[in-house]
């Protein structure tokens, strides 16, 4: 360790191990290091990007669908609810228990847990369209297909952005989950602590940490990025969802 | 003025406008004991605007929506131009027939020129067409070319009303349905937009359903009003001179109002009075013979005027003396235009001292008086002494 490093005690040990790999604590094989700790946070985005794009393939059309209709508020956040009432170290247990182990089943618990904040927010996002904007739409012909494409879905990109951050930042953290369920994450390091000690506990953390980060950040520039020019800087949408007591989580966008 | 159509770029040309007609409709939305629209039937010939009028629940913007297809009658049908609107897809009907409502429905995300060209893009024009016609249709709604970048929320009420109105006529749709238009905006802008809107109709003549619960802009704007009561019935169909005059039941009595003698104000413009002839005068005169013409008038006061004729002052009998009339005397005069309609003219003589006011042509050159006495007896017109009610008249109105 360098001297720098070493002055910042136990962080500082853990900033090392992620770059220098070093005997395991339980004897053996080395741990730690750059190739150690990328794959495991290759692999962790993996799992993160497979259930999150598999929960927005299902809750994105549901959520606009409904909204359109304006049907199903009650599904949606009833999804919402469960979603978070649910423990997700639960829903793996369950879905180990009866799916078995491994990266399928891991991504299949973690998009049901990153479902909720996507429905939710792209049902709000629909239904809270001015009604009379639909209504000028239709009236000049535009078809039901049309009216989500061109009116629906960009005056709710704003919200449905909101929600796949909170997803994405929601699954990102649980994924350090995944090892119990056999798939290698950046959750290892935490879980099997004997092996890598305090440093590599901490360092795992770290690297959640910024991952998270960056999620939230890179999301949040793209959720401006998408909000139409002209409803930019007016906090309306957002204060709308959050009128709602029971979104209060899946509809954050701020 | 300027209304291009290029038959050979694909799109409708100058649509003749249609006419209409509901032929015994009915709706009953579900869930509701009363039909809310028992039976209804009115015909709107091409080219004019039907205002649908009555208290608020009556089922005006039912009756409207049936139109397009926004909401289908329970039973009867609706024809335009003699032909079942059933026979198009709703979509299809719809881009046909312009549709402006009182709170605009304005795309919030979509510029002003995105908006007015909503339907065009549907149609398929070309993007120069597009680019031509929005150009042309803001100058017709009397909005400057810099607000095509602009979005809805970055203009006032009044100027997205306009800009739901130049939406509805992107494609010169033969038949117009409105719901309120003006309905949210002060009564200086609406009567604005109001006369705005009376002289584009005067160009593009399309046939219009009109829905308002205000009887005076009913009466202002329709060519035929139909009175409605709860339940969607017909109480009266007219013309607004005839509903005046003739208000065919309580009801209609009722709505029109206590003073529809006043609103037939409303219907009349100062052109149409015989005007009465000022002694015109020129600061320096002789006070003698203006004191002789005097004599002969009708009008008991000199009307001062400048070297263009138009007018200055009024003299009365104070200010003529020595030997001629001095300098920049004389008392305000109340101005109206000859186009003026009789409603605001009278309130503008009535504020004056002298109860005549001054007509000019649109250069501002007097070309005759209006006196309070010229209104009064427009209000009642020959017949019985108008002690009884009106259905004793048979005037023609104004
Ligand atoms: N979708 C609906 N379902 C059930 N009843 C309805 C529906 N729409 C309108 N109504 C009822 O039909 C009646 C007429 O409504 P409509 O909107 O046509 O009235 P209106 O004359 O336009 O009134 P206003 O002047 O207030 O706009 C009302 O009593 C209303 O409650
Ligand atoms: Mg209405």
């Amino acid at each position: 360790m360098s001297a720098p490093l070493a002055a910042l005690g136990l962080f500082g040990d853990a900033i090392d191990v992620i770059f220098h790999a070093r005997e395991g604590r339980a004897g053996g094989a080395q741990v730690g290091g750059l190739s150690d700790f990328g794959a495991m946070a290759w692999t962790h985005l993996k799992v993160v990007l497979a259930s999150v794009g598999l929960a927005s393939l299902i809750a994105l059309p549901l959520g606009l669908v409904l909204g359109h209709l304006r049907r199903g508020g009650l599904l949606a956040v009833t999804v919402s609810n469960v979603g978070r009432a649910v423990p997700s170290l639960a829903l793996i247990a369950v879905f180990i228990a009866f799916l078995g182990v491994g990266f399928g089943n891991v991504t299949l618990a973690l998009a049901l847990l990153a479902i909720p904040p996507i429905l939710t927010n792209t049902y709000v996002g629909v239904t809270q369209v001015d009604r009379d904007v639909i209504d000028a739409a239709k009236g000049q012909g535009l078809t039901g297909a049309q009216i989500v494409r061109e009116i629906e879905l960009p005056l709710a990109l704003p919200l449905i952005f909101g929600g796949l951050r909170t997803s994405v930042v929601n699954v990102i953290a649980t994924a350090t989950i995944a090892p119990v369920a056999g798939v290698v994450t950046l959750g290892d390091p935490i879980f099997s602590q004997a092996v890598y000690g305090d440093a590599g506990k901490l360092a795992a953390a770290i690297v959640v940490a910024l991952m998270a980060i960056v999620a939230e950040v890179g999301l949040g520039a793209a959720q401006r990025a998408v909000t139409p020019r002209p409803l930019r800087g007016t906090p309306g949408i957002t204060r709308r969802a959050r009128f709602l007591p029971t979104l209060r989580k899946g509809a954050a966008t701020s | 003025m300027t209304r291009t159509t290029k038959p050979d770029d694909g799109g409708p040309t100058a649509t003749p406008a249609a006419s209409l007609r509901f032929d015994a409709v009915q709706k009953r939305y579900p869930g509701n004991a009363r039909p809310t629209i028992e039976s209804l039937s009115i015909e709107v010939p091409a080219g004019e605007i039907c205002v649908l009028v009555g208290p608020s629940g009556c089922g005006k913007t039912t009756a409207m929506r049936m139109v397009n297809r926004l909401i289908e009658p329970t039973a009867g049908q609706i024809l335009i131009d003699g032909r079942p609107n059933t026979e198009r897809a709703p979509a299809d009907l719809r881009r046909e027939i312009g549709y402006v409502i009182q709170q605009t429905g304005l795309f919030p995300h979509r510029t002003i020129a995105q908006n007015v060209a909503t339907v065009p893009k549907l149609l398929g024009w070309s993007t120069d067409r597009i680019a031509a016609r929005t150009t042309e249709l803001l100058e017709l709604v009397g909005l400057d070319p810099e607000f095509a970048d602009r979005y809805p929320a970055q203009l006032s009420g009044g100027q997205r009303q306009r800009v739901g109105v130049a939406r509805a006529l992107a494609v010169d749709p033969p038949l117009m349905l409105m719901d309120e238009p003006f309905g949210a905006i002060d009564p200086i802008t609406r009567e604005r937009l109001q006369n705005e809107f009376l002289r584009l109709q005067a160009q593009v003549r399309r046939t219009i359903v009109f829905v308002t619960h205000d009887i005076d802009e009913a009466i202002k704007m329709g060519d035929r009003i139909a009175v409605m009561r709860p339940g969607g019935r017909l109480a009266q169909y007219a013309t607004p001179a005839e509903l005046l005059l003739s208000p065919a039941d309580e009801f209609v009595e009722q709505f029109v109002g206590a003073d529809r003698a006043l609103k037939r104000l409303a219907l009349g413009r100062v052109r149409d009075l015989e005007l009465e002839e000022p002694t015109r005068v020129r600061y320096g005169d002789p006070v003698a013979g203006v004191r002789e013409a005097l004599r002969r008038a009708e009008v008991p006061y000199p009307l001062v005027i400048d070297a263009d004729g138009r007018p200055l002052a009024w003299l009365d009998d104070d200010d003529l003396h020595g030997e001629r009339i001095a300098d920049g005397i004389g008392s305000e005069v109340a101005v109206v235009d000859r186009d003026d309609i009789l409603r605001d003219a009278f309130s503008d003589v009535l504020q004056h001292r002298v109860q005549y006011a001054a007509v000019t042509d649109h250069r501002g050159v007097v070309i005759g008086i209006l006196s309070a006495d010229a209104v009064a007896r427009e209000l009642a017109p020959p017949g019985p002494a108008p002690v009884q009610p009106a259905e004793a008249h048979h005037g023609t109105g104004a």
